[in-house]
């Protein structure tokens, strides 16, 4: 069978450190870019479109506003699950976030029993995968 | 534009257990240990500027032990693993999330930069015309660590204008 993918973009290298450690161990194959440019270029050449992305917001190049709305006008990307995971944690920044069609929201510091609670709240992994 | 600041010493604290529960000290073993001594030794630091309806800086600084430390726990790497990248990532990374963390609880229409990481003493940092407003200030496993504030002078002018 093959692995879902998840493409984890943020401009920090720790942070996406710490985001491909624990959606490896959900038994995703990560993919990182490191601001949304760099993502929708990684998209561009892949035949199969990750099913989800873990996005930062404040991101040098294109920010991850910017690359969650790219991403909903392209037909191509449309079955990606996309979740910010981002020091904004203002409600009009969610709300912003949300319109432009972000499917779930993550504010940093975040635990790793709350990342896998909200990936499976998604469908993304079985109930109680964190246990 | 006058504004006040709505972060404590209280707020401050509250966003640092926050963090060494999610990325530090997740088994709850060593949390930070407060001194209140402002005036504790540093050897690197890292800050994000707010700019906008608040103007100033929030830095972290450390020992570059407890950087090295900090890096290992955030990257679950050994310590003799960790690089010189892996502390500057770690410290930046950490100055942006708790400097996201204050600008959420400031007025609307604040902007945070990117981070900024210098592996040298926090007294070394160039915030010309600021005030530092306040900070937590601890030994983790018995080296230094703090998290400030400081205030744009100008800001504070038109504060008690």
């Amino acid at each position: 069978m093959t692995p879902m993918r998840a493409m984890v973009i943020d401009d920090s290298r720790a942070m996406r450190m710490i985001l491909k450690r624990i959606v490896t161990k959900l038994n995703f194959e990560a993919v990182e870019a490191g601001d949304g440019k760099e993502a929708l270029d990684l998209l561009a050449d892949m035949t199969e479109v990750p099913e989800v992305a873990l996005i930062d917001w404040n991101m040098p190049n294109m920010n991850g506003l910017e690359f969650v709305t790219k991403v909903r006008a392209d037909p191509r990307l449309r079955e990606m699950t996309l979740v910010m995971v981002t020091t904004e944690s203002e409600q009009s920044q969610i709300v912003r976030a949300l319109a432009a069609g972000a499917h779930e929201y993550v504010i940093k510091p975040f635990t790793e029993g709350a990342m896998i609670e909200k990936l499976a709240l998604l469908g993304l992994v079985p109930t109680g995968a964190n246990s | 534009m006058s504004v006040e600041v709505e972060v404590d010493e209280n707020d401050l604290a509250e966003m640092v257990e926050q963090v060494w529960e999610s990325y530090l000290d997740p088994e709850g073993v060593s949390p930070l240990m407060q001194t209140y001594d402002e005036n504790q030794p540093s050897e690197v630091h890292s800050s994000v500027s707010i700019t906008g309806s608040w103007n100033g800086h929030v830095v972290y600084a450390s020992s570059r032990a407890a950087a090295q430390r900090a890096a290992a726990a955030f990257l679950a790497m050994e310590l003799d693993e960790v690089s010189e990248e892996d502390i500057s990532d770690t410290l930046g990374e950490l100055a942006n999330i708790v400097g996201g963390n204050v600008k959420a609880m400031l007025p609307p229409g604040a902007q945070l930069s990117l981070p900024q990481v210098v592996l040298a003493p926090e007294a070394s940092a160039r915030f010309p015309n600021t005030e530092r407003i306040s900070g937590v200030y601890g030994l983790w496993e018995g080296e230094p660590v703090s998290i400030s504030m400081w205030q744009s002078s100008t800001d504070t002018k038109e504060e008690g204008a």
